[in-house]
């Protein structure tokens, strides 16, 4: 973790020295000119539509088509080919590190995009994050009126906290979590000691059930299917709000980040380029956070936001506080492997 | 009269166990069903069964979405002509192959039914590439020649079992008879067949409408069928509007079913 | 001459769904799968670490498994719906057609769902269980194999329905009068004259259910448990995660090749029965 935070400081910093000229450019200069945005669809593309899509439309005259949802292979296909028909999507930070690494993704250019907005550690060569996530311990306030559970070390104790657990079903996160309720520091979790994060989850295995979308998680909480586990932060706002009997707690939370990427050989580069701009502002991204409670990675976004919404947020200086942010490019290297050990555990 | 009644002693216990199993074949296909329907009818917004109380609030937030209505649209454009062509080509396939001496009839059979052996992921990353060459992707025909592929398997399943089933000696007597091979085929093949390529039309448009993946590589946002909406919407949020879209093609399809069933009453009678 | 001529004709028939087949499935997936042998580098080394990581023949295993579970169940479960629809009432018939096909029409996606609220440990079914003090404790129905073959069953039902209700209608009353007249108990002549009647259509349906089965995924993933873990799964993961075309067409392969060697035994055991009829 310590590795990725620096280089991306470091690079960073280079970027934020570079003089800006994006604002530059009067209005409606990209009249005529279709962007073609993808995202993973529902209401969270909705949300990026009116707060990123539709200002830039409004400023640059540009227009700007809603297509998705993302997904890899066809992302892959599309690059790989030259041409793509997507101009920028929504990408999750693991895939930015491949992609970049596969060399289908096109330079963020920082002299039409403002990085300097941003918290650095959101800052990628080839992506700019939009938004932040967490992966959190959720619980059910029915199960554990009397003391809830607060560490990930709770997860695994099965005899204070009674009750079946979830869990998703990727190596992504789940080793971390096995690690730092062993009492791994978090600045000593990578590279993984992963013999020690399997044979931790073997305590929980036979009581957990494996999770594989984001509604499944909030579904098996409302059904009561189990009382405990990993799930994100947006996820248990979500069902909070609509009712369900869940909370979260933030200690140790682990920050990941959704970045907005441009394929190789997009046919509208600069005005992609612009597109992503408009998603570094600030107001823009207090809207997609009141509209939905995701995190900003502008962190100057936090202070307008909903003070319903705030505490759900996982890039307040609080939650930043007690998070991390999870090393993509452990994952990078590593996920073809673990991947493949992770199904031989399930399996065992 | 002894036959009779003999014959129905030795029946009645199968009568009894044949009845009793379906229907725990009912209840298992339509309980989920009555899930569904009573779900979309809820006020919770969550999947929740029983639901606290009762509201339109999503079949509203269905019909007041355009991209719903215009998925509905590009399911049905897509289906219709899928399912048609797969069971014209399946059927004259299956006659071929049945009823002709085509050597090494069991291997081009095998070759056939590949669509469906082959994982889905498999074929749509495929289709997917050569659509880049030709523009297909993102276009109504895309869909309809994907989807023809995926569905001519099961055509050709479902009729060459009803054709080998059927006599043969019926048709080589009308030909021997002089009648032209069309006249064979419409006259006595195609009547005794008819079910089964009936109902193979109609589990091909399911098939279709149900089909997410190669949908979801071929299809785009302004060209999406109902599958791929429904999936974007997971991908988003799980509300009880997916309940209230899939009663609304449960409706639908009893529409169509009762459609069917009508359209076929007089011929089965006689 | 004329033999041949007509046998010409009805080989036409057969141009139509060859060429689409043809041109738009076998070429562009067999220069898919083709990869498999050329991807990253020319050589069999995709196949030499299918062989080499135990995992990925073990879950090809379980898919295996899998489906030979599903498969019987499914048929069990399709042969008195099918028998009444071809016997019953034509009443009846046009009822369960009607049941069968409507459920059809509602996404697998949204069925699984309704599926897993029903199983579940606080669901209709356990709710009944316990309430009729039939079970003391809710019985585990999800995230298990039996979460798995309730979907898997509920969904492939009616691919075997269809094609052995088409066999059984056709089946002429007057054989199984005929048996019974040369004096065969009921048993006797269902499975001497009745059953063998109905073969090619059962194996019809069960053929698609097994090869069906071992292509799913998003039943296995919402209704199954962690040791439910199927092949596509892992080819799909290939793909969608790593861009690792190579190792994927190995997969898709191996399963294809397991898928033929099954229907080739099937061919040949049905064949020879039919022969021997």
């Amino acid at each position: 973790m310590s590795t990725t935070r620096r280089s991306l400081m470091a690079g960073a910093a280079a970027i934020a020295a570079t003089p800006f000229a994006a604002r530059a450019q009067g209005a409606n200069d990209l009249k005529g000119t279709t962007v073609v945005f993808a995202s993973w669809g529902g209401a969270y593309q909705d949300a990026e539509k009116v707060s990123y899509c539709e200002p830039f439309a409004k400023a640059t005259g540009a227009t700007v088509v809603q297509d998705g949802p993302m997904n890899v292979a066809k992302f892959r296909a599309m690059a790989g080919s030259g041409s793509p028909d997507w101009d920028v999507v929504d990408v999750t930070g693991g895939f930015l590190e491949v992609a970049a690494k596969d060399g289908l993704l096109e330079k963020i250019d920082t002299k039409l995009v403002n990085v300097g907005r941003l918290d650095p550690r959101f800052v990628h060569e080839y992506g700019v994050g939009c938004i932040v996530w967490s992966y959190n311990l959720g619980y059910s306030t029915a199960a554990y009126a009397n003391g809830a559970p607060t560490t990930w070390a709770d997860l695994f104790d099965l005899k204070k906290f009674p009750g079946k657990r979830t869990v998703l079903d990727q190596p992504v996160a789940s080793l971390e979590v096995a690690l730092l309720a062993d009492g791994v520091a978090p600045d000593k979790l990578y590279p993984l000691d992963v013999d020690r994060a399997f044979k931790k989850l073997d305590q929980i295995k036979a009581q957990t059930v494996f999770w594989t979308t984001n509604s499944q998680s909030q579904q098996l909480f409302v059904d009561r299917e189990v009382t405990m586990g990993i799930i994100l932060n947006g996820r248990v706002y979500d069902a909070a709000q609509k009712g369900a009997k869940i909370a979260l707690s933030w200690e140790q939370n682990i920050q990941a980040v959704d970045y907005l990427v441009v394929p190789k050989g997009s046919k509208n580069r600069a005005a992609a380029m612009r597109l992503i701009d408009t998603m570094t502002m600030a107001e823009n991204q207090t809207k997609v956070a009141n509209l939905i409670a995701y995190s900003p990675t502008n962190l100057a976004a936090v202070k307008d936001v909903d003070p319903k919404v705030v505490p759900w947020l996982c890039t307040t200086p609080d939650n930043i506080a007690k998070g991390f942010v999870m090393s993509q490019l452990y994952w990078r290297d590593h996920l073809k492997d673990l991947t493949e050990r992770w199904t031989a555990w399930k399996l065992a | 009269m002894t036959r009779l009644v003999m014959n129905q002693d030795g029946m009645a216990p199968w009568r009894i166990v044949r009845g009793t199993l379906c229907l725990l074949v009912a209840v298992f296909l339509l309980a989920p069903l009555f899930v569904v329907v009573i779900i979309s009818f809820s006020s919770a917004p969550f999947l929740q069964f029983p639901p606290p109380g009762l509201s339109l609030r999503w079949y509203v937030q269905l019909f007041s979405t355009p991209a719903w209505i215009n998925a509905l649209v590009v399911s049905v454009e897509m289906m219709v002509p899928a399912a048609l062509l797969a069971t014209i080509m399946g059927t004259a396939a299956a006659y071929a192959l049945v009823r002709g001496r085509i050597p090494g009839a069991r291997l081009v059979m095998a070759c056939l039914m590949l669509p469906i052996i082959v994982p889905g992921m498999i074929t749509a990353a495929a289709l997917f590439g050569i659509y880049r060459g030709l523009g297909l992707n993102g276009t109504l025909t895309g869909l309809v020649i994907g989807h023809t592929v995926l569905n001519l398997p099961y055509v050709l399943a479902t009729v060459s079992s009803a054709l080998r089933v059927q006599d043969s000696r019926l048709e080589q007597a009308a030909s021997t008879l002089g009648a032209p091979p069309w006249a064979t085929f419409r006259r006595i093949t195609l009547p005794l067949i008819l079910p089964a390529v009936l109902s193979s039309l109609l589990v091909a448009m399911i098939l279709s409408f149900d089909e997410l993946i190669v949908s979801l590589f071929v299809s785009s946002a302004r060209v999406r069928p109902v599958a791929v909406q429904m999936w974007s919407n997971v991908m988003g949020d799980f509300d009880p509007t997916i309940a209230a879209i899939a009663s609304v093609c449960f409706l639908f399809a009893l529409l169509v079913l009762v459609a069917d069933l009508a359209l076929r009453r007089g011929p089965r009678l006689t | 001459m004329e033999a041949r001529l007509r046998l010409d004709r009805k080989a036409w028939l057969l141009l139509p769904a060859a060429l689409t087949i043809g041109v738009a499935f076998l070429l562009p997936v067999g220069w898919l799968l083709s990869r498999a042998f050329t991807d990253p580098q020319p050589g069999f080394q995709n196949f030499e670490l299918l062989w080499q990581r135990p995992v990925y023949m073990r879950v090809m295993g379980n898919t295996l498994w899998i489906a030979a579970i599903v498969t019987p169940v499914t048929v069990l479960l399709a042969f008195p719906v099918a028998h009444l629809m071809a016997h019953g009432s034509p009443q009846m018939r046009r009822w369960l057609i009607f049941l069968v096909l409507v459920p059809f029409w509602t996404s697998l996606l949204v069925r699984a769902f309704a599926t897993a609220i029903l199983l579940q440990r606080h669901g209709v079914i356990n709710s009944f269980l316990l309430g009729f003090g039939i079970v003391e404790e809710p019985l585990p129905l999800l995230y298990n194999i039996t979460g798995l073959l309730a979907g898997c069953v509920q969904v492939l039902l009616p691919f075997v329905i269809f094609p052995l209700y088409s066999s059984m209608a056709r089946i002429d009353p007057a054989y199984m009068r005929a048996a019974s007249t040369l004096g065969a108990s009921p048993v006797r002549s269902f499975f001497r004259v009745y059953l063998p009647l109905t073969l090619p259509g059962l194996v019809t349906g069960a053929t698609l259910v097994f090869v069906s089965t071992l292509g799913y995924y998003i039943i296995p993933a919402m209704l199954g448990g962690a040791r439910q873990q199927m092949i596509a799964q892992l080819i799909q993961d290939q793909i969608a995660t790593f861009g690792n075309w190579g190792v994927a067409g190995a997969l898709s392969i191996v399963l294809l090749g397991a898928t033929a060697v099954l229907l080739l035994l099937l061919q040949l055991t049905v064949g020879l029965k039919e022969i021997a009829r």
